[in-house]
């Protein structure tokens, strides 16, 4: 037996490769799932196609010779069927590829899935698709012991990771990273209310964010009137004329200034006069705008609070590099999993599973007879010595057929294994 | 007498304040259920220790420096737990803490039931020691979370994440439950005192105890924070500051005072 992962992503293709080789509908994963297990010496597989990474993983029943190396040609049969089923000259991708196996390609997967081969290092979303991914295989009932436990390793590898290490949690784009600032002064974003001055792009993505965070408020305002109607229709919010600036800062919580004016439109001076109409209540300003709108000391007054463009990129560049250190303790994690896989994996090996059968049995004709003995103190030895050796051959000829059925080599061998640890008993803690 | 509640309920605040550092330290909170769950047992067998001895003695269990750190240390995980339900708020750490260095002290004390003046023996004074003791206890956790308001605000003032930042929740919260503790803290400390004054004078007539000086003018600065607290300003930094030159008086006057002076609250 031996696992396989044949694949490519962000980091060996570029979008063009990517895209050729990508399963676009549920439906194609479908049909590819189907195909490919039709193909000899395939006998799980499971399809992992994101906008980043195509890769399949498959298990099959050819065994790695002893370097570890799957035969060749089940590679092969794989390029050629990504080849055919995507009607794309192997020559065009081949080189993009990479190979994964047995231990590798489980790390790759963990990997994978905890999202440490993701673009942004940490992002979510990638376990989710690889729920769906094998969810997708389930229902098309192309994997079983062997990848079925394997995806959901990975899965509980992923939970431990997100669990265990801070990866996820602090944002590393520059609109998130407004967001959480924010609310890091604020705490119930539906109460407070926002304004947007100016119509940034970047503004405008930080907008949807706080409105996606709950804010429902939003103030627009523009130096042509008209165009702040526009995006109040767009936003749902109401359009605030640019003389009423002042006004509109007094009932304001949250700030965010994106316009291509030259100086400075909020000055110190204006924030003096504003903040005890406001009765000092806390303001947050993003000044997304090069050259700046808000005047830089504006900052230093009392619940005022400024950040620009080069402050957020400042907190999501450390962000970044938390993330990175985060990632070796998630390494680890993963390195512990996929020892623990092998162990579950080796466990399937025949030979220590007929011992521990016969171990077992030994184990219970002893302890029974011991228990017979205590029993019945008087009877004479010879009689003793044959009911030992009744035992003996009783349990030898149970245990015959299930040995020879261990040691044959047939399909599925695993399946067959794992169902004598279960019908013996051998694994007391189920997981 | 009951003691063993009392080292069981120290064993929980310990543990629980252990998890609570190492989530302060790994600046994740996922420990947090479990840091509530012990911190809810502890309690519980708090609550059973301070009722016993309450049964025993037929007087408050708040006279002796054991009894008083013991009641304190009840008094901020109580509070603790209400501010964790009502604000779903990740504090709870920051009170364990608290609670635990109190009970500790506790711990070294003698735990013998302390035998009042006769004259002490009354509900009146019962009532007002547990409850100075009690708006004391609110008025510490004011301190605490004022820290934590200031150390946030700066952070992201100066736009320095030390990292603590992540656990401590928004100055918007922090400063609400700053307001609801001063809220409550400052009226039952007031009326705890106005209880030991009334009962006081009727004792003892004009002859003011060292003590007595000390929480009128502790007092007086609680005033002020509550003053600018109803009065809606909201240069909360004035606030969390003067918030904690007051609980320095407070300390001083829970352990400084009954050190350095022969006062007539000196604990039994």
């Amino acid at each position: 037996m031996s696992l396989l992962v044949i694949g490519l992503n962000h980091k060996t293709a570029s979008v063009e490769v990517r895209e050729k080789l990508a399963f676009n509908s549920k439906e194609a994963l479908r049909e590819a799932l189907k195909k490919l297990t039709q193909e000899k010496g395939i006998d799980e597989a499971v399809i992992i196609s994101t906008c980043n990474r195509v890769e399949i993983y498959v298990k099959s029943i050819v065994p790695s010779d002893s370097e570890g190396n799957v035969q060749d040609h089940i590679e092969d049969t794989i390029k050629q069927f990504l080849s055919k089923f995507h009607g794309v000259d192997r020559h065009l991708f081949e080189n993009y590829l990479y190979v994964y196996k047995d231990r590798e390609a489980v790390e790759h997967l963990f990997k994978v899935t905890s999202s440490l081969d993701s673009m942004i290092i940490g992002e979510p979303q990638i376990t989710g698709q690889v729920k769906e991914s094998y969810e997708i295989a389930l229902s098309e009932r192309t994997t079983s012991l062997i990848l079925n436990h394997l995806m959901k390793r990975a899965l509980f590898t992923a939970k431990r990771v997100r669990n265990e290490t801070r990866i996820g949690e602090n944002p590393v784009s520059v609109s998130y990273a407004a967001v959480g600032l924010i609310k890091k002064v604020f705490d119930e974003l539906p109460r407070k209310s926002v304004l947007l001055i100016g119509a940034g792009e970047m503004a405008e993505l930080a907008l949807r964010n706080l409105i996606g965070s709950g804010i429902k408020n939003v103030f627009i305002t523009n130096r042509t009137y008209e165009r702040a109607e526009e995006l109040a229709k767009e936003f749902n919010g109401t359009a605030v004329p640019m003389e009423k600036l002042k006004e509109q800062l007094i009932k304001t919580d949250i700030v965010l200034c994106s316009t291509g004016a030259p100086n400075y439109v909020i000055t110190e001076k204006m924030l003096k006069e504003i903040m005890p109409l406001r009765k000092y209540k806390p303001i947050f300003f993003i000044d997304i705008s090069v050259p700046r709108n808000i005047d830089p000391s504006c900052n230093n007054l009392d619940n005022v609070y400024l950040y620009n463009i080069d402050d957020l990129q400042d907190v999501v560049d450390s962000n970044l590099l938390e993330r990175k250190k985060e990632a070796q303790k998630a390494l680890a994690i993963v390195q512990e999993e996929t020892e623990k896989f092998f162990l579950w994996l080796n466990s399937l090996e025949s030979v220590p599973v007929i011992v521990s059968i016969r171990n077992k049995a030994e184990q219970l004709r002893l302890e029974e007879l011991e228990k017979f003995r205590a029993k019945f103190k008087d009877l004479p030895p010879e009689l003793l010595n044959s009911i030992e050796h009744l035992t003996q051959s009783i349990i030898n000829k149970i245990m015959h057929n299930p040995t020879v059925a261990l040691k044959n080599n047939c399909e599925n061998k695993e399946i067959l294994i794992y169902s004598a640890r279960r019908l013996f008993g051998l694994d007391n803690e189920e997981e | 007498m009951g003691t063993i509640f009392f080292e069981l309920a120290l064993t929980f605040y310990f543990a629980a304040s252990i998890l609570s550092i190492a989530g302060i330290i790994r600046k994740k909170d996922d420990l947090e259920r479990t840091v509530f769950s012990l911190s809810l047992l502890g309690f519980a067998l708090h609550t059973f220790y301070l009722f016993i001895r309450y049964i025993k003695s037929g007087q408050a269990p708040v006279f002796s420096m054991h009894e008083a750190n013991s009641y304190f240390a009840w008094s901020i995980l109580l509070i603790s737990l209400i501010i964790r339900t009502c604000y779903n708020a990740r504090i709870l750490s920051f009170g364990v803490i608290l609670s635990f260095i109190f009970m500790f002290v506790g711990a070294f004390f003698p735990r013998n039931i302390p035998s009042l003046k006769p004259e002490l023996k009354s509900l009146w004074i019962d009532i007002h020691a547990l409850m100075a003791v009690f708006g004391i206890a609110l008025l510490s956790l004011a301190f605490v979370f004022s820290i934590l308001y200031l150390i946030q605000e700066k952070a992201i003032k100066t736009k320095k994440f030390i990292g603590v930042g992540s656990i401590i929740p928004s100055l918007e919260i922090l400063d609400k439950i700053n307001y609801r503790l001063i809220f409550w803290g400052f009226p039952i400390y007031t009326i705890g005192l106005i209880v030991g004054f009334i009962k006081y004078l009727n004792l003892l007539g004009f002859n003011f105890d060292p003590k007595e000086i000390w929480s009128f003018l502790t007092w007086t600065v609680y005033l002020s924070i509550f003053y600018l607290r109803v009065k809606q300003d909201w240069r909360k930094k004035k606030a969390a500051y003067l918030t904690i030159f007051a609980f320095l008086l407070v300390i001083f006057g829970f352990f400084g005072i009954n050190l350095l002076t022969e006062s007539f609250h000196k604990p039994l």
